[in-house]
């Protein structure tokens, strides 16, 4: 049985940790600060945490002042709202501001209920378009993770690294697919399983079913490269290119819309240094609808986000290519 | 401590000048913003805010958050004046790979926020404030927004948040100029009440009218509402506002779009347009000839001088102009320093004392203390190292430097060297000691000369014209080169004060209108004289104009 861990609760608690050590580490909120788990922080650094209430313009707004004279805010809520809520007030206030060489504000974006999985709140709350609106802003790094071992190790890491960055979370508890040893590093994707026929690159919960897509098509003697391209900006694109040389296919996934999101910036990549086929795996440019957790894995089947469906893009892939 | 008042308006009459280099040159922009809030720039930049040009990323500094950020060219130009780069770079305004880019840019030394998407300042401030509070700094933290600016509702977010965080560390301006981008606010989206016909003065004459204060109140703010082009008033407020704890505190600045520049003043075809250069020479003149008002009170009841003061005051004096006179220098006698310590509490109106008094030197410091603002002291009891003592005092308690001489005095050649440095130069055009005589008409010829003469050395204060100036003469003064100008019986001695004053005001908008048309006719005859006449569309300047430029043969 794989473990089940809570990214949002490694969040909460990898902040209580970096705010121990550094001190311009500070927290802002919008009324969801006990669904984010920051409320703990708030406890213990009453004088470096905010709640705004439920106003992410002002929120995402104050949260570039801040970091405008040095603090490192941890700006959280909700993925429908945040990017949602406040598209213009993260190009004007946190990604435009440049100066001294340092491009953008300090600003850490990160939210959780990311995608279809939110479930039973519906479609009005699954945010399916945020790949796409955070990675064409200009000096907007775009992070999401795959287990809460590296939402643990990110959180840590941006908070080390200059910039504006959007890191999405899950609502529900996901399987570590890393070991806790795994080591991180933005613009570089993480080689899960080696293999020569296709390659699988995924980020978010998707990379588990990556994950399992590869061990079944292993049983039907098809050998996948398994990547967790967490890093979607800056993206990994010598790895993509060596992907596509060594195994001829790409297949994407993520919980995201198609147009313009993970699949698209990976076949962008592809497409300029060694054109293979793709096929991307992913919500095919239409809204969810509600779902209770016991039924999330069937809004995903409705979807075509499988891990079933990963594979036969494979054997897809490699029917057409011979 | 003195108001600083000329330090001030000489920098804001520079910066709007550079406004309009800038923009001509850019061949866009927004003068009428940047010229709504002019006064409130100049007294941040050249009186309160403490920053260091040379190292802009000072972490002690106090912060300027532009966040109507359209009106960058207002924020540019006093970035120039106050030094954080040459001047001469306004002109690379809007162009490409300039630092000075359509909206306040980080790359601009001195820009505190990259503004331009309207509604984001506030929320801003709140997060510089934040800091500033975690680390225990005490800078303040000064945002300028806009009443278009107020139709977005992160604004009325960022009210709540202030007010929840208790951040006295922010003082916002509201520059309630009336005018946004398609229309008049309050047809656009009412501020206050919405407007009923094209009157906008409508809105600026009845107080009962105006709600927006009332709104931030309602948010938990201490809210100041003033006149946004009186200095005095701005400092009142920013005082204050700094002094206010516990809750944040905002300036409702009512201000005149494009203030200053008569055909752009109050129309709303002038926000977001820049003047055509041939008209760069006339705007400019028209901005070095703004003109104020100074009563005399001593034409008045010298029995009750307060009450002389609140008529002033309730006149709309710009100065209350106090003639000092110790029976030696003149052989009258007025009042001393005394009184005016006993009258400073009745109003903030700037007092520009005039000292008739022998030995100045020895007395000055005595007037400062009084709460003088301008002091002008007479050349005939002063020489070169008196002077210069009187000069040095009154400039580091920022009290305004002036130098007077008397109907029968040239200027003696010891004093050319402050001329740069000097804020008001008072030509008498009656022999001092009394109240009510007639204007020495070889006073005319003689301002003209001196204007000539102080223009050539760098004289960037106003001539004062003072003695029997009245309605008759007004407006020759004026053309003789005078700005400021004292009216003892001719204002105080009447029985409608305001009126009065209101009157003066005509005529002297009248000479500058005929000093401007005149102007466009040596610049570019009837052909630039009817253009300059078809730009005042709002009110009824234009027929005016018309009525000039036919008497002066012009069309």
């Amino acid at each position: 049985m794989t473990e089940m861990t809570d990214m949002r609760t490694v969040y909460g608690e990898t902040l209580i940790k970096i705010g121990e050590e550094n001190p311009n580490v500070v927290v802002v909120g919008a009324d969801t600060t006990d669904s984010l788990k920051t409320r703990p922080f708030g406890k213990k650094f009453p004088n470096r945490f905010f709640n705004i209430g439920i106003a992410e313009a002002n929120l995402i707004t104050i949260a570039a002042g801040l970091a405008n004279e040095g603090k490192i805010p941890f700006a959280s809520t909700y993925a429908v709202f945040l990017p949602g809520r406040c598209v213009d007030q993260i190009r004007n206030a946190i990604a435009y501001p440049s100066r001294n060489g340092q491009n953008g504000l300090n600003v850490k974006m990160v939210v959780s209920h990311g995608g279809l999985t939110v479930g039973a709140d519906g479609g009005s709350h699954q945010q399916i378009e945020d790949i796409a609106i955070m990675r064409v802003i200009p000096n907007i790094k775009v992070l999401i993770p795959a287990d809460a071992v590296a939402v643990e190790k990110l959180i840590r890491l941006i908070s080390q690294v200059h910039g504006p960055f959007y890191m999405r979370m899950a609502r529900s508890k996901t399987p570590l697919v890393h070991s806790r040893e795994q080591e991180f590093e933005i613009g570089k994707g993480i080689i899960l399983r080696d293999g020569s026929d296709c390659t699988i690159a995924s980020c978010g919960i998707t990379v588990k079913m990556a994950l399992e897509a590869a061990d079944s098509l292993k049983q039907e003697g098809i050998s996948c490269k398994v990547i967790d391209l967490f890093s979607i900006k800056p993206i990994d694109a010598s790895l993509i290119e060596k992907a596509a040389r060594e195994t001829g296919g790409i297949v994407t996934s993520e919980e995201h819309n198609i147009l313009a999101g993970f699949g698209s910036a990976v076949s962008e990549v592809v497409s300029e240094t060694y054109p293979v086929p793709m096929r991307r795996i992913g919500v095919r440019d239409q809204f969810g609808e509600s779902a209770r957790d016991s039924e999330i894995s069937l809004l995903l089947q409705k979807h075509g986000i499988t891990s079933i469906h990963i594979a036969n893009a494979v054997k897809d892939i490699r029917s057409k290519t011979r | 401590m003195g108001l600083n008042y000329y330090h001030i308006l000489k920098r804001v009459r520079e910066a709007r000048k550079l406004v309009i280099r800038g923009t001509t040159s850019a061949g866009s922009g927004h003068p009428g913003g940047s010229f709504s809030m002019a006064e409130m720039m100049g007294c941040m930049y050249y009186k309160y805010l403490r920053y260091d040009p040379k190292n802009p990323l000072w972490p002690d500094r106090d912060r300027l958050v532009l966040s109507k950020g359209h009106a960058s060219p207002g924020l540019f130009s006093n970035l120039a004046v106050a030094g954080y780069f040459d001047k001469s770079e306004i002109e690379s305004l809007r162009k490409f790979e300039s630092i000075l880019q359509g909206h306040p840019d980080y790359k601009c030394p001195g820009v505190e926020f990259c503004g331009g998407s309207l509604g984001l300042g506030l929320s801003f401030s709140i997060g510089i404030a934040l800091a500033a509070r975690i680390d225990d700094k005490k800078h303040h933290i000064y945002t300028i927004i806009g009443d278009g600016e107020s139709d977005e509702g992160q604004v009325w977010e960022a009210a709540m948040a202030a007010s929840k965080f208790k951040l006295d560390n922010i003082t916002v301006f509201l520059d309630r100029n009336f005018i946004q981008q398609d229309d008049y606010t309050e047809r656009v989206m009412p501020l206050d009440e919405e407007l009923i016909g094209d009157d906008i003065s409508e809105m600026w004459k009845n107080a009962a009218r105006w709600k927006v204060g009332d709104k931030w109140r309602s948010f938990g703010w201490n809210v100041l509402e003033i006149d946004g082009h009186r200095i005095e008033q701005i400092v009142k407020a920013v005082n204050s506002a700094l002094q206010t704890k516990g809750t944040p505190s905002i300036i409702v600045a009512r201000t005149i779009k494009g203030k200053s520049v008569e055909h752009m003043e109050d129309n709303p075809k002038w926000h977001g347009v820049a003047p055509n250069p041939q008209f760069s020479p006339i705007i400019e003149l028209e901005i070095d000839c703004q003109f104020l008002t100074a009563p005399s009170i001593i034409a008045g009841d010298m029995a009750n001088l307060e009450n002389e003061v609140k008529r002033a005051v309730h006149g709309r004096a710009d100065f209350i102009h106090l003639d000092v006179m110790d029976g030696m220098f003149v052989p009258n006698k007025t009042f001393d320093h005394e009184k005016i310590r006993q009258l400073r509490p009745v109003t903030q109106i700037p007092f520009d004392g005039h000292l008739m008094i022998n030995e100045p030197v020895k007395k000055v410091k005595n007037y400062v203390d009084a709460g003088c603002d301008i002091i002008t002291v007479h050349a005939e009891v002063c020489d070169e190292s008196s002077f210069g003592e009187i000069h040095d005092v009154l400039r580091s308690n920022e009290v305004s430097v002036g130098l007077a001489i008397n109907p029968e005095t040239e200027l003696p050649s010891w004093a050319e060297r402050f001329i740069p440095d000097l804020d008001q130069f008072i030509v008498m055009s009656v022999v001092p000691g009394k109240s009510g005589q007639k204007y020495i008409e070889s006073t005319h010829e003689k301002t003209q000369k001196i204007a000539k003469f102080l223009a050539e050395r760098k004289f960037e204060g106003l001539i004062e014209a003072d003695g029997g100036v009245d309605l008759s003469n007004v407006e020759s003064c004026f053309l003789d080169g005078a700005r400021v100008f004292v009216g003892g019986s001719a204002i105080i001695e009447q029985k409608d004060v305001r009126g009065t004053i209101a009157e003066f005001r005509k005529r002297l908008m009248h000479a500058r209108r005929k000093l401007l048309i005149h102007k466009a006719y040596s610049l570019g005859g009837t052909e630039l004289v009817n253009k300059w006449i078809d730009l005042h569309e709002v009110g009824k300047k234009k027929l005016e104009l018309l009525q000039i430029a036919k008497e002066a043969g012009f069309v």
